[in-house]
């Protein structure tokens, strides 16, 4: 069971970021979320959602899934992204295990770009 | 305020490069509640300082929806009037996350400054060799600088600079909902930008509850009216011109929400490149975000193409010109050559009806309401810090329920009868 992420229904408001980080710190921050909008590339409005789970850090981009293991080496030809260092020293998604109601990024999503799978 | 704030106003006085800090103190809220009342407030206090006020919403960067505002106040040159100004996109939360709640911005530079807002820190630094950028050019310069692409900048281009009346504080490379000619005062003041990045963390006096109740309002929301909108012509649309949609299908790449607001408001276009294209394209500048509606309605009336007409804006957005005047002022004389049109932004002068005759920028329109309605939610909207037009849409976000969150939210009483207070006050 994981998350399935919509990227091409995502608008980039970051309310799951801000719900995740709601559910690390019970306060509101984005510094320890575990999903966030990748919005580093504005001019070019290329958007997509990056992911911590325990063993990968998952890039829902719209051309498709990238599912990059951790502590594997990537390839070196690969143009390294910046947003991946942060998100790599953050806790791994936990489906917001102590949530009645599952996880709060799907809750606080506004057009439903997440589900459970 | 312990909670949802970072508790510190900054004052910073740009002849000196003084900066002081004060507490944001509960008593303040409880008579002002925030955002505009509390802009509005600093700003009468340094009113003799010509000062620009930078504040947050009382609930902007929360998971409340819509909570994406923050807002500049100061007095208008295009109008004489103490007006404010909307900061939406992702730069409201930003500056909700710096660890300021309000910035006050008094007196001069003598030469070109920026000032850099982060972790709890202002600092003004010298600007000479962004003076003279374009709005595009000098976001680029600022975040390589910095190293970060999510730095949000408020910045001015030539026309602000030069002091034109119908220059704009732009938002990073996109054009904002200033319409009152601010961007002429951040020239004025030789100031090109403030570059903003926020860590911070906002505490929540009750924050089960809050959540709970922010929980309630999207699950209203997501089954009301404004389910399913998006785009900017969704506005369009409410004002009976619905074909605009089909206008600037054909260009369309994406709508794009400002932070947490249920509705994408903003509408990504691509002129160099293919709207349909799912992959990172490698063409550097290949489009342009819309943000406002009203420039748009214009140009097209006007009989240019879309392609056109957003180029059109894309050149105001660079100079750092208010696209609304721009087209309200190429109606006037005739001017419907898009080049003609961007080669005539150097000596654009107003005046201009699209500063409109509220204290409220009229870029927050929806359909056609009668005006203190209007007003009255657009006071709502600046005092808790929701998105302006989202505010219009949205009836779902009453005033009794953002009191309550408020309550749940900061632990202070706050009432109905201190809100009609402060829009009274606002209003005038």
């Amino acid at each position: 069971m994981g998350l399935k992420i919509d990227v091409l229904t995502c608008t980039a408001c970051m309310a799951c970021e801000l719900a995740c980080g709601y559910h690390r710190d019970d306060a509101f921050a984005l510094l320890s979320s575990c999903i966030m909008p990748y919005r580093a590339k504005e001019k070019k409005n290329y958007v997509g959602l990056i992911l911590k789970e325990e063993d990968s850090l998952v890039a829902a981009r719209p051309e498709g899934l990238e599912i990059n293991r951790i502590g594997e080496e990537q390839d070196p030809g690969k143009e390294a992204d910046a947003s991946a260092k942060p998100m790599l020293l953050r806790e791994a998604c936990d489906l917001c295990e102590d949530a009645d109601d599952g996880p709060l990024c799907i809750k606080f999503c506004p057009v439903n770009a997440i589900s459970m799978e | 305020m312990e909670y949802l704030a970072s508790n510190k106003i900054a004052i910073i006085d740009l002849a000196t490069r003084d900066i002081i800090e004060e507490e944001l103190e509960d008593d303040l809220v409880l008579e002002k509640i925030g955002g505009v009342g509390i802009t509005k407030s600093l700003y009468d206090r340094f009113a003799d300082e010509n000062p620009i006020v930078l504040g947050t919403g009382l609930l902007t960067g929360s998971l409340v929806p819509g909570s994406a505002l923050s807002v500049i106040t100061a007095k208008s040159p295009s109008t004489g009037r103490v007006s404010h100004v909307p900061l939406t996109l992702d730069a409201g939360m930003e500056l909700k996350y710096s660890g300021f709640d309000y910035m006050v911005i008094k007196g001069a530079a003598d030469k070109p400054v920026y000032l850099w807002v982060h972790d709890g820190i202002a600092d003004l630094n010298d600007a000479e060799d962004l003076w003279g950028k374009d709005v595009w050019a000098a976001t680029d310069r600022i975040r390589d600088l910095m190293g970060d692409d999510l730095i949000q900048v408020l910045g001015i281009g030539e026309a602000g600079e030069k002091g034109s009346d119908l220059a704009q504080i732009s938002i990073n490379y996109w054009q904002s909902g200033d319409r009152m000619g601010f961007g002429s005062l951040f020239g004025k003041k030789r100031l090109k930008l403030i570059a903003i990045r926020g860590m911070g963390l906002l505490e929540i006096a009750e924050p089960e509850e809050f959540v709970e109740h922010c929980a309630g309002l999207l699950s209203a929301l997501k089954s009301g009216k404004t389910s399913g909108m998006k785009g900017i012509a969704t506005m369009a649309a409410a004002m009976g011109e619905a074909d605009i949609e089909g206008w600037l299908k054909p260009l369309t790449h994406k709508h794009m929400a400002c932070f947490n607001t249920p509705v994408p408001t903003n509408t990504f276009v691509f002129l160099d490149e293919d709207p349909a294209l799912l992959k990172e394209t490698s063409v550097a500048e290949p489009g342009f975000l819309l943000t406002d509606i009203s420039p748009l309605l214009t140009l097209k009336r006007l009989g240019l193409t879309a392609a056109d007409a957003c180029r059109i804006l894309k050149a105001c957005a660079k100079y750092g010109m208010d696209g609304a005047a721009v087209a309200e002022l190429s109606e006037k004389t005739g001017l419907k050559d898009p080049e003609a049109i961007k080669g005539s932004l150097p000596n654009l002068k107003g005046p201009v009806s699209s500063s409109g005759n509220a204290v409220f920028s009229p870029w927050a329109a929806v359909g056609n309401q009668e005006p203190k309605t209007w007003m009255r939610r657009e006071a709502v909207a600046y005092i808790f810090g929701l998105h302006p037009i989202f505010a219009l849409m949205a009836p779902e976000l009453t005033e009794e329920k953002l009191l309550e969150i408020s309550s749940l939210g900061t632990g202070l009483e706050l009432t109905s009868e201190t809100l009609d207070e402060v829009i009274a006050d606002i209003t005038g």
